[in-house]
């Protein structure tokens, strides 16, 4: 083997690149093309890493001209598959190979790594050993990633292989990145064959479909399982028919449902959901809009006991309304016109303490906000029992309570005017309001005062006359 | 066409295929939807050497929806109605996939064999036993294995089903003091296993359970 190159036998050199390049070409037909008439040969050789390979992005370092993009290096971690292919463009001598063959250039497609390609070229040249065929290991050196080890752009975090790639600008290369490995993985998947485990057949994975939590199974099955889950509205099982997944009741997505059903079965799939949704959810009032009627449920994040618990907007019309009294917002502070209220309250307290119906009145209007009502109801009422029992007649005009320390039965009403009798509620003439207690025959014939006490002061104490 | 029916026959071949495991499934009639599938009770538990048969009806939306089972052989579980030999089971209802095959729901049972359920009862007598004496219970369920599933029996010498009359207190789960005492009173036997099983009266319950009470029980 180890003679003079001028004395190989050139036909032999043939044979033996011919032979190389046929064993090379049934392992990887993609990945190589020739120019025999000159001897040119061009590989392109994708990166294959391990399943979900992190990689990151960084700026500067690498390219002096990139320095114009000062700031912090950012990183931006993905997690791939495989990475755009390396591109070799390879001369090989006739007397190849005994000699070695010549890297014309050496490049990666989209420009994705950056590199000093004459450190490449050196960790290429090296592997090469005079007679043998060198390019099968350029290719594997390429395809395993392991020439990025050599350009020190991989580092090992927690025992998994990381990658770090340095480009200018991380925004640009990152989609290109992941648009290639979305594009190889789903070449990857719709060539494999997976057994669909419900209809127990093995089928081509271009007429599968894998679901988020990584189970695959047929197109069919699936669309025959989710058709007839929407159609008879168990929503519910809409979902992975794996068991560890039924169990755990992991649903579809949107994006899984649209995968799967037509346009018409999703679009019934989500006012199935949404209406098990307003069913669920007991904190739903309906839009009062008459041609509206849109379910509504509580704002998220209203702190409990807010008056903002009672504010609704419609999400279909727009329309905020108090969900206690169904009428336009009328703002946080201002109160339900009573009768609303009245009916809430009056249902609320009906109802046993603890019963579910209280419940779900509670998770309705507020729990917090449904005691204040109660509270204030109780406190109005026992301010009402104590009025009845401190307080004589109300202002016949008006209505406004009054409490008598000491005086006459002749009233005039501060708030409206009125005068009116202490003792019997009678409006009483404005010009001779005393006719009332001096006219024979009425009940209130001279009791202008009537309290015992006063009268009792009045007496003359005993001993006066003696003075 | 019918993927049903490619689904079923496969599962019938992978388990006449399958020597490994002794769950069968056989044919009823012509009819691939209703089917007899049968296991062994487990090793370990009173079911252990009975041989137990289950009804199997294949709804026309199998495998979407669950697969119709119930007990043929007579079983003495809580999860298993005594009568009937309705099965309580989650996958058979709301945990039921697609996944799930006749091979492996027919394992499930035989799982359910060895672990019962009692707080998720199908029927409720034989749960109270469970709860109340897990002995007593075992040997009742033994009996039943001996005598419905052609199990080896309490004494493990294999006298099978064939051979004497059926024990009726002990197919009741009970005491056969007990018996005689209410039937010393003039009632007659079967009345007072009627009521004893009813009322479960055993082990420790059997103080919680007033005399009067029973007798009560057996002039309604």
């Amino acid at each position: 083997m180890s003679t003079e190159p001028d004395k190989y036998d050139l036909q032999g050199c043939a044979q033996l690149q011919q032979e190389e390049w046929e064993i090379l070409e049934s392992i990887h037909p993609d990945c190589l093309s020739r120019d025999s008439s000159s001897g040119f040969i061009r590989l392109e050789v994708p990166v294959e890493l391990a399943e979900s390979t992190c990689v990151t992005i960084q700026t500067g370092q690498v390219d002096p001209e990139s320095s114009y993009h000062p700031g912090p290096s950012c990183p931006k971690a993905l997690s791939l598959a495989s990475l755009p292919p390396i591109l070799l463009d390879i001369s090989l001598p006739p007397t190849y190979p005994y000699t070695p063959p010549q890297i014309q250039t050496i490049r990666a497609t989209y420009s994705w790594l950056r590199f000093d390609d004459s450190e490449l070229r050196d960790y290429l040249g090296r592997k090469w050993e005079k007679g043998e065929g060198v390019l099968y290991t350029w290719v594997e050196c390429i395809r395993s990633g392991q020439f990025l080890d050599e350009l020190q752009l991989t580092q090992a975090e927690n025992g998994r292989r990381t990658i770090r790639i340095h480009h200018p600008m991380p925004g640009l290369i990152k989609p290109v990145l992941e648009s290639y490995n979305a594009s190889t993985q789903a070449a990857r998947f719709s060539q494999n064959s997976y057994e669909c485990e419900v209809c127990l057949t093995s089928i081509k994975g271009a007429r599968c479909v894998m679901l988020l939590c990584g189970h695959v199974f047929c197109r069919s099955c699936l669309e025959d399982f989710w058709k007839l889950c929407i159609k008879e509205g168990d929503v519910g099982r809409v979902g992975c028919p794996d068991p560890g997944c039924v169990k755990e009741q992991r649903e579809a997505n949107e994006e899984e449902v649209r995968r799967v059903v037509t346009e018409e079965e999703v679009l019934r799939w989500k006012w199935l959901r949404a209406k098990r949704a307003v069913e669920k959810d007991p904190t739903v009032v309906h839009c009062p809009m008459a041609q509206c009627q849109t379910p509504v449920p509580r704002a998220p994040n209203v702190e409990e006991g807010s008056p903002y618990e009672r504010l609704r907007t419609c999400p279909e019309c727009g329309f905020s309304f108090c969900a206690y009294c169904k009428h336009a917002w009328h703002g946080p502070v201002a109160t339900c016109p009573i009768s609303a209220t009245k009916a809430i309250l009056t249902e609320y307290m009906a109802l046993p303490e603890g019963s579910a119906e209280r419940k779900q009145l509670e998770t309705l209007y507020g729990r917090v906000a449904l005691q204040k009502l109660v509270d204030q109801y109780e406190h109005e009422k026992k301010f009402r029992e104590w009025l009845a029992q401190r307080m004589g007649t109300p202002c016949p005009g008006c209505d406004l309570p009054v409490e008598k320390a000491s005086g006459c039965n002749h009233m005039t009403c501060v708030r409206c005017q009125q005068h009116y009798c202490y003792r019997c509620g009678a409006k009483l003439d404005k010009i001779h309001p005393y006719k009332h207690f001096s006219t024979p025959g009425i009940r209130c014939f001279q009791r202008l005062f009537d309290e015992h006490i006063d009268i009792d002061e009045w007496q003359p104490v005993e001993g006066f006359n003696v003075i | 066409m019918d993927a049903r029916l490619r689904r079923v026959n496969k599962e019938i071949a992978d388990c006449k295929n399958d020597k490994q495991s002794s769950v069968t499934i056989d044919l009823v009639d012509e009819s691939p939807f209703h089917l007899i599938g049968s296991f062994d009770g487990p090793e370990g538990t009173p079911y252990e050497g009975g041989r137990f048969q289950v009804d199997i009806v294949i709804p026309d939306n199998y495998p979407f929806q669950p697969v119709k089972m119930k007990f043929i052989t007579k079983v003495y579980h809580p999860n298993v109605s005594s009568a009937s030999g309705a099965i309580c089971l989650d996958i058979l209802k709301d945990a039921w996939s697609p996944v799930l095959t006749l091979k492996s729901t027919l394992i499930s049972l035989q799982s359910l064999l060895c672990s019962p359920e009692p707080r998720d009862p199908q029927d409720a007598e034989v749960a109270k036993h469970y709860m109340t004496s897990k002995s007593s219970f075992e040997d009742t369920a033994r009996y039943w294995t001996m005598i419905y599933a052609g199990g080896p029996g309490k004494e493990g010498l294999g006298k099978g089903a064939k051979g004497g009359p059926r024990d009726e207190i002990a197919m009741a789960g009970l005491d056969r003091a007990h018996v005689a005492q209410f039937e010393a009173l003039g009632f007659d036997r079967a009345k007072v296993i009627d009521v004893l099983r009813r009322l479960n009266y055993r082990g420790a319950n059997v103080a919680n359970i007033n005399d009067d009470r029973v007798v009560e029980e057996l002039l309604k």
